[in-house]
């Protein structure tokens, strides 16, 4: 945070062949997790993969707000679980195709953002966190009262019809499938938000970050970037809500509580909210701890937490920025 | 002749394939049974009854040699009552081999459970959920439900209420699945025997504190009080209405309210209580008294509580079930459920083929002493052709 615009290595350096080594490497990374999916035959381990990489795409949503904006939100969940609603009660009441109800999850979300954005954006530090999270309460008590439509805390079933854009709805419940898709779209998010961190917007972004007061100085207008950086990151946030209640088929007012927000947001600072790939990875950590740890002890929450203090403590960069910082050191500067 | 030789190694193995899963392996497999249930938070302390009865009923059933045979094995892991934490267990226990389900607290658990069942190749074996939507509208072949329903408390309430003096009661009910059917059925009741409800008050799952819905109830005029609160809910409302003078005011009763657990939690405050009894250690069957007897060996004189004895019922349902199928397959044990009859702690009982609803007497009565005691004293039972409404007709049950 220190730091000035400069100095920032992103900033400083995205020379034009990296593009393509990014894509070969999301290209890679895509045929990997096709032939993991085809090696794993265990559909209980295909099944939480498939659940941490849907978790993982949230984390990136949240994680890409903070190192574009430098701000931590506590309210996520409602751009999340706005689009998990948004599917399941344009189903149950059956006002249109599922491919439109796919769309109108995704469109909802990103253009309450921005609106909200165009509000908020301007209000610092802590201040913002608590807008964020009073907006997403605000529809998580409306899911809870709204009993008649939503089931209120119990939640319901959504019914899918037997085909999503001519592809049997079978595969995006079958964790294997399942787990291929989601990976895919996990990388193709990541390599996306990469190329928009390396333009000069994403540049823009960042020095606004740094000192807000500075680049107004220079010229440029500071909100509508950071307005479009938590809509990009709602947009994101609402992909992973649609792939969860295309997984899950079942949604409670859980995708809507600001637990999940802060869920998220601990997944991001495990993993490194500095690099776009940090909370992913994070993420993955996060979902298989609390696996683990919750077939040991009850009191799981204690051994994320322990984590979560230490990572604080000890590697502020998170694990992701100590591997980045690891590989550094060892392959050179390249 | 080579030919020959391959129609040989084909025969061989066509007949290999089809010794070998009929063999042995099948006769000792064991029987799996995972325990998706509240470990953590509001009804944690109706999770652990359910685990109680769940290993002390594992317990007997091993200690005779298994049931039909197979040794019988359990895994529990913690729900938190919440349905798309219960989702993702139950996932995780069926996908581990425990396909046999049971022993969950939340109605909005069960029905969140339901829809994957099939996907999971599990069946799914209530003994704690009492919403109408688990045997009516949201009913699926590999669902059972061997407690009551809440239609079986309603018809219970129903001549009760007429019997009761008091004209004017409030509903104070758990805002999940249950509280609000339980609530409806009160509405229906109160119209049937002319009473007015003049306060009816859904309040949060998990909610600590009380004195906002004690106060409405108090300036609503009402002389009874209908309550349909569980676990820790329970606890925290009657220590509140204690304290606020509710009690001594207000008639109260209610459903899942008059547990021996909230009797021990409660103590002195509890007497007088009125209410549905689903189960109790007081029971008059031979079953009732072998069961209530081997249970004070085991756990030190302690009878057994109300959701202990209803899990306890669901568990010799399975192991019948287990017993007339030879099979430890989800499916063929759902076929043997089906419109089975067994032996339960409450007698011959039968699961109702048309929507899985197990036909119960039922029981009504009050927290008083007995033996030095407090216990849920049972003053009315009904018998189960009267307990047990016909199915509604809105389960449309499809084909296992």
């Amino acid at each position: 945070m220190t730091g000035i615009v400069t100095t920032d290595p992103i900033v400083s350096r995205a020379p034009p062949p990296r593009h393509a080594l990014a894509l070969a490497s999301a290209i890679g990374a895509i045929a990997c997790g096709a032939l993991l999916a085809a090696t794993i035959q265990s559909s209980l381990m295909m099944t939480l993969v498939t659940q941490a990489i849907i978790t993982a795409i949230l984390a990136t949503g949240v994680g890409f707000l903070i190192r574009q904006n430098g701000v931590v939100s506590f309210g996520h969940a409602a751009f999340y679980g706005i689009a998990c609603y948004t599917i399941a009660l344009a189903l149950k009441l059956g006002v249109m195709r599922v491919e439109f109800a796919i769309l109108l999850a995704l469109a909802l979300p990103t253009a309450l953002a921005f609106l909200l954005g165009l509000v908020i954006i301007r209000i610092p530090g802590v201040a913002f966190s608590m807008l964020t999270l009073a907006v997403g309460q605000a529809f998580y008590e409306f899911a809870m009262k709204a009993r008649h439509v939503t089931g209120g805390e119990d939640g319901f079933s959504v019914s899918l019809p037997p085909a999503i854009l001519g592809i049997p709805t079978a595969w995006f419940q079958n964790p294997h499938s399942m787990f291929v898709v989601s990976w895919s779209v996990l990388v193709l998010i990541i390599f996306g938000l990469a190329l928009i961190a390396a333009s000069p917007f994403g540049r823009l972004t960042v020095a606004i970050r740094e000192n807000e007061e500075r680049a107004r100085f220079i010229g440029y207008r500071t909100t509508l970037p950071r307005v479009l950086v938590l809509t990009l990151s709602a947009f994101v946030t609402a992909i992973a809500g649609v792939l969860f209640t295309l997984y899950n088929t079942f949604v409670s007012p859980d995708v809507l509580h600001w637990t999940l927000s802060g869920s998220a947001l601990i997944m991001a600072i495990i993993g490194g909210p500095r690099l776009i790939w940090g909370p992913a990875l994070g993420a993955i950590i996060f979902f298989f701890t609390k696996d683990i740890a919750g077939d040991v002890t009850e009191h799981w929450q204690g051994i994320i937490g322990v984590i979560l203090i230490v990572v604080m403590l000890v590697i502020p960069s998170g694990l992701g920025g100590t591997l980045a910082a690891l590989w550094q050191r060892r392959f050179g500067h390249g | 002749m080579r030919r020959s030789h391959l129609l040989a190694f084909g025969l061989l193995g066509s007949a290999a394939a089809l010794v070998a899963p009929a063999g042995p392996a099948t006769a000792q497999e064991t029987l799996k049974i995972g325990v998706p249930t509240a470990l953590t938070g509001t009804y944690a302390g109706l999770g652990a009854e359910a685990v109680r009865a769940i290993e002390f009923a594992v317990a007997e059933a091993n200690a005779k040699g298994g049931v039909a045979g197979h040794k019988v094995e359990i895994k529990t892991l913690d729900t938190e009552a919440k349905p798309e934490v219960a989702r993702k267990q139950a996932e995780k226990l069926a996908l581990e081999g425990y396909k046999i389900l049971t022993g969950t607290i939340a109605s909005g658990e069960g029905l969140a459970m339901g829809p994957l069942l099939a996907r999971w190749d599990a069946i799914y074996v209530s003994t704690i959920n009492k919403s109408d939507k688990l045997t009516g509208d949201s009913c699926v072949p590999r669902m059972f439900r061997t407690n009551h329903q809440d239609a079986q408390d309603a018809a219970v309430v129903r001549p009760w209420l007429g019997s009761r003096k008091e004209g004017k009661w409030a509903i104070l009910a758990a805002d999940i699945a249950w509280g609000r059917d339980s609530g409806k059925s009160f509405v229906e009741a109160a119209k049937v025997n002319k009473k007015d409800i003049v306060a009816e008050i859904y309040s949060p799952f998990g909610s600590n504190d009380y004195a906002p819905f004690i106060q409405q109830i108090k300036s609503s005029g009402a002389e009874g009080l209908w309550v349909a609160l569980a676990g820790r809910d329970a606890i925290n409302f009657a220590t509140q209405a204690k304290e606020f003078g509710l009690l001594d005011k207000v008639f109260v009763a209610g459903v899942s309210f008059v547990t021996d657990n909230n009797v021990k939690t409660l103590g002195a405050t509890s007497k007088g209580i009125w209410g549905i009894i689903n189960y109790s250690s007081t029971l008059d069957t031979p079953a009732n008294k072998a069961f209530v007897e081997a249970w004070k060996t085991k756990y030190n004189g302690d009878e057994p509580a109300s959701f202990e004895g209803e899990t306890y019922l669901g568990m010799q349902v399975i192991f019948q079930a287990v017993e007339k199928a030879k099979s430890v397959k989800p499916v063929d044990v759902a076929k043997a459920m089906r419109g089975g009859t067994f032996d339960t702690v409450l007698g011959k009982v039968t699961l109702r083929a048309e929507d899985h609803q197990m036909v119960l007497p039922n029981y009504f009565g009050y927290i008083g002493e007995r033996g030095g005691k407090l216990r849920p004293i049972i003053t009315e039972t009904i018998p189960a052709n009267v307990a047990t409404t016909p199915p509604t007709g809105t389960c449309k049950m499809g084909e296992l």
